[in-house]
């Protein structure tokens, strides 16, 4: 019934998956195991080489969606940055975006800069904290470390503006909840200078290393046809070499009138999907550098929202471009205080359908490179 | 009132004492004693100054201040004594708990963290006792299903073999070594091959997936670095034509053979790394992939004897990496022992009233030379043995060279990825097996050209 | 059963929704007015025009209609995958929603674009998800990347997915026994 639409991989010769069960091993890659995640990955292989790998998300699932029906738009916030604390003003931002939407309200010009400036470096703790963990999946316990410790510096700034390291609940309708500590502007430019110098110091030891170059190349190839056909999205997709970039694309807040960049490469393997976040992090130095620059230094931080809003009846769905890739927050509203449906669409999720498809016909030893790689995060996918 | 012990009693307190004294002096008597005077029958005692060292005599002399430099020294220079502790395995033991330190600190300092810090306040030293405490107190858990003798002979028998190859290794001159066997590199190629042996049946006994792949990828990793780690060390027996490992250093009294043969040690620091499971081959323990590897299902001091056989096996293959191409103990002594003519003859003092002749009785350290006319003996080739100074210089190079070379084994691990199984394969059946050829092509054109080897100009 | 007399009625149910953004947004966008034209003018009687604002349409689609929309939108419009599929319960209409969002990564003149794809299937009051007939076909030959989101939806709401290779639970434990959690009738405790 349903044809194949994704061509078979090229299986390596002499690699045959009928009438051989009694070869095939299978393993339960996850939950409990250090090469996993929050979740299962069901590993068939053949001797080194994976034959089939079916992933089981679902570990960490908290039913985000179902409580926020119960809650009304204000108190819903901090709870929806849960899926991804290290990402937290990213995984919020549709959210916030939606419900001003749907309340029908103006953000003030320095709110946006300032939402803007908590994205980014919110952007870069994430990355630190994925990069440290692909280090430690390839065994580089250097790339581990260095990534945990340099983090803290943003997170020490995050503390400094929000009053939280990891949770923030910083975005909220209307502007953001508080305004920067006076001298923000001097302390943000000094860390995140230090910051730039620092992850440029990673090429040296990470990814100009030539074992990580010459295991994770050609490793997991996702070609451009499979990575629009699978729907993937953010770091995965500009590694096959295509350019789609929301914040660019489709500007929220103030995006457009910064000059942004983004960053495609063409060959779609392990290494690059693996470079790209890495690559947008100096460019989130850049974003962050000329937002501090154009951002009014006085000025309302917050428009004032009515105690308990309630929304249109009415269905937005916002985007944005979160650490991993497009964030979507679809809101079906009814006039009342609490969304009526809210859908998380995040990029965890998207992208986990190029697991089973990547992985198939690699190496065991691939598999950390392949699933890491594809900057996936657990506990986002399962909401 | 008291929560601590809220059913006290002195009365079961006292009985609990009681009973404790009574078995033990019960068992001590019926079988203590018993064990002692066997081992006693059966241990070999020393002859001191004529006398037959029994157990009342050694008991005696303890308290006779003259009788004591004999006792030490004949305990030093017993067998027990080196294979227990100084060229055997309380030695190797500890630059074994050396190198773990040093390499939690040095990666700490690599990857700009403090690493043990608390523990035994200063820099964290007394980390590894409270590691090892901990393991010692946990619980060992079997798999249901595992094969339970060979799970529990694995680790033994890994430490077993790891303590076998350490004992191979001289470390000083005048045969400081637990078996000086003419044959001392084919012994070590030997004693290497049992440790696949060693990790498949462990890992195949464990009667677990993670613990299988394992396994079976150490025994590609070892079967395949073994070549190479063999042909490496062929070099060097060409040319000095010989198999003992203290004359193999000895041959090196002049310039080390990794001046020689640069390739061969280049590809036997590889061989270690991959012997050894070290971090850029750490694929049988690759932690993201396969859990533990063929460690996953060891737990409490299980583990632990496979650490410390493994560490063991760190130290045994940087000391022959020493001892093969960085020349061993030799190397500039620091504290000559004193001329001969002090001893036989004596320098004539002018004009001093007394006896004209000064002469001394022992040319170095009394404690450590066995005879006080030691170096006379070895200068008339008498005896085996070196004198004192000799010997802690020798020991002090040796230990140098290694940490040395222990440090650059460690290095690694802050610097590189893993590599995967087909890389490794490739790197060990094509790369470095054609170099180590090539470096026995060197080895047979330096001997053929007549530059080193019998006959040699150099 | 009650197909065929259930799903002709929820078409006329919506227009309360529709019409507020109607009567508000009275500027119609041209753009994204051209390429909804494209699939109403194909099919004229079994779609309809939810709303067309700015980079955001809706279409709802007749349920028995969805997969031929959709192969019709896949092969004559830019969008090329689907950015997510949400599942709605209206247990007012005795219907459950499903959305889905495509977009278009190779036409960079329709990148801003969403268009969500909209249809309804009946809703039981004792579900057996799976043998009964809240079922759907399923679009993953048209767009591969809602194959997850399909499953989700299975175990969340209970629609099944005809011509999906594996209906199995995605996020929720293998022994769940009670009602798919996201329908409206599964309370949450102490709410």
């Amino acid at each position: 019934m349903a044809e194949q639409v994704i061509p078979t991989k090229k299986m390596p010769p002499g690699l045959q998956v009928e009438n051989v069960d009694d070869r095939i091993m299978t393993l339960n890659v996850g939950p409990q195991h250090p090469g996993s995640g929050h979740m299962r990955i069901i590993v068939k292989i053949d001797g080194d080489y994976i034959v089939d790998a079916d992933p089981d998300p679902g570990y960490v699932h908290r039913g985000e969606e179902k409580m926020a029906e119960s809650r009304n738009y204000i108190t819903n916030i901090p709870h929806l940055e849960r899926p991804v604390i290290h990402d937290s003003c990213n995984i919020l931002y549709p959210y916030i975006l939606g419900v001003e939407d749907l309340v029908g309200i103006e953000v003030p010009e320095r709110a946006k800069y300032v939402r803007v400036i908590a994205a980014e470096l919110n952007r870069c703790i994430y990355i630190q904290y994925w990069l440290a963990i692909y280090g430690i999946f390839l065994g580089h316990s250097t790339m581990f470390m260095w990534p945990t410790g340099d983090r803290e510096l943003l997170i020490d700034l995050m503390e400094k503006i929000t009053g939280a390291r990891v949770t923030h609940a910083y975005f909220i309708p209307g502007g953001v909840r508080n305004d920067v500590p006076a001298n923000f502007e001097d302390v943000c430019l000094r860390q995140v200078n230090y910051f730039e110098k620092r992850i440029k110091e990673y090429a040296d030891i990470f990814y100009d290393n030539p074992i990580l170059k010459a295991r994770t190349e050609d490793t997991g190839v996702l070609s451009r046809e499979d990575a629009i056909r699978l729907g993937t999205t953010g770091s995965v997709l500009r590694a096959s070499g295509v350019d789609y970039d929301l914040r660019i694309k489709e500007p929220y807040d103030v995006y457009d009138e910064l000059d942004v960049h983004t960053n495609v490469l063409k060959e779609g393997d392990s290494y690059a999907r693996s470079k790209i976040p890495w690559l947008d992090m100096l460019e989130s130095c850049n974003i962050i550098r000329q937002a501090l620059e154009k951002m009014p230094k006085s000025g309302s931080i917050r428009k004032k929202l009515k105690p308990n809003p309630k929304g249109r009846n009415d269905e937005v769905y916002h985007r944005v471009e979160s650490g991993r890739g497009s964030a979507g927050c679809h809101i079906i509203s009814r006039e009342k205080p609490e969304p009526y449906r809210l859908k998380l669409s995040v990029s965890s999720f998207r992208n986990l359908i190029a697991l089973p498809y990547l992985l198939k016909g690699e190496k065991l030893g691939n598999m950390p490179a392949v699933y890491w790689s594809l900057n996936y995060w657990p506990v986002e996918a399962d909401r | 009132m008291s929560v601590i012990a809220p059913k006290f009693r002195l009365g079961y307190f006292l009985k609990g004492i009681f009973d404790n004294a009574f078995w033990i002096l019960t068992l001590v008597t019926l079988a203590g004693i018993p064990t002692i005077q066997i081992a006693l029958f059966l241990i070999p005692l020393p002859v001191i100054n004529g006398q037959l060292l029994t157990a009342y005599l050694a008991f005696t002399w303890l308290f006779n201040p003259t009788m004591q430099i004999p006792l030490i020294k004949a305990l030093l220079y017993s067998d027990l004594f080196r294979i227990a502790a100084f060229p055997g395995f309380g030695f190797a033991a500890l630059i074994a708990a050396g190198t773990i330190f040093v390499e939690r600190k040095m990666l700490a300092k690599l990857q700009l963290r403090v690493g043990p810090f608390y523990c035994g306040k200063i820099e964290g030293i007394l980390q590894l006792v409270a590691d090892g405490l901990k393991l010692i107190s946990k619980e060992i858990i079997i798999p249901a299903k595992a094969d339970k003798p060979l799970f529990w002979a694995a680790p033994v028998l890994f430490v077993g073999t790891a303590a076998a190859f350490v004992a191979l290794i001289p470390v000083a001159p005048g045969g400081w070594v637990v078996a000086d066997l003419d044959v001392g590199l084919l012994a070590v190629f030997a004693v290497i091959g049992f440790f696949p042996i060693i990790t498949i049946l462990s890992a195949w006994s464990a009667n677990s997936k993670f613990p299988f792949i394992g396994g079976i990828r150490a025994l590609h990793q070892m079967v395949s670095f073994e070549i190479p780690l063999i042909l490496s060390l062929l070099g060097v027996v060409i040319l000095t034509g010989t198999l003992n490992l203290s004359e193999i250093v000895e041959s090196q009294s002049s310039f080390p053979w990794i001046i020689f043969m640069p390739i061969g040690a280049i590809v036997f620091f590889i061989t270690v790394l991959a012997e050894l499971e070290r971090i850029p081959f750490d694929l049988p323990e690759a932690e993201s992939e396969i859990v533990a590897g063929w460690l996953t299902e060891f737990s409490g001091m299980i583990y632990g004897l496979v650490q410390l056989g493994s560490y063991l096996k760190l130290y045994a293959f940087a000391a022959l990496f020493v001892i093969i191409f960085l020349g061993g103990w030799t190397g500039p002594v620091f504290w000559p022992p004193l001329d001969v003519e002090l001893i036989t003859e004596g320098i004539p003092i002018p004009n001093y009233v007394g006896d004209p002749i000064l002469t001394v009785t022992t040319p170095g350290l009394p404690l450590l030379d066995k005879d006080p006319n030691e170096w006379v003996m070895q200068q008339q080739g008498e005896l085996v043995y070196t004198s004192g100074q000799l010997l802690v210089s020798g020991v002090i190079w040796f230990v140098l060279k290694t940490v040395g070379v222990i440090f650059f084994i460690l290095l690694p691990r802050g610097v590189f990825p893993r590599i995967r199984l087909d890389m490794l394969l490739h790197i060990g059946w094509y790369k470095l097996i054609g170099l180590s050829f090539v470096n026995i092509f060197i080895a047979l054109g330096l001997v053929y050209a007549g530059v080193i080897g019998p006959g040699g100009i150099l | 059963m009650s197909t065929s007399e259930t799903t002709p009625p929820p078409k006329e149910i919506p227009p309360p929704k529709a019409a507020p953004p109607e009567k508000t947004k009275p500027p119609v966008p041209a753009f994204e007015k051209s390429y909804v034209d494209q699939i109403t003018n194909q099919f004229s009687d079994d779609v309809e025009v939810e709303y067309i604002k700015e980079n955001r349409t809706r279409v709802n689609v007749k349920k028995e209609k969805i997969a031929e929309v959709a192969k019709f939108i896949k092969d004559n419009t830019p969008f090329d995958h689907a950015e997510s599929v949400t599942g709605v319960d209206f247990p007012e209409d005795k219907e459950i929603g499903v959305i889905y969002h495509l977009g278009s990564y190779t036409d960079p003149t329709y990148s801003k674009q969403v268009l969500a794809l909209a249809t309804r299937v009946p809703r039981e009051e004792n579900p057996n998800p799976g043998n009964d007939s809240t079922k759907l076909q399923s679009l993953r030959d048209m767009f591969y990347s809602v194959e997850f989101h399909e499953r989700e939806i299975f175990e969340m709401l209970g629609v099944y997915f005809e011509g999906h290779p594996d209906n199995r639970r995605l996020l929720l434990p293998e022994d769940w026994a009670d009602l798919p959690p996201l329908r409206k009738d599964f309370k949450n405790r102490g709410r």
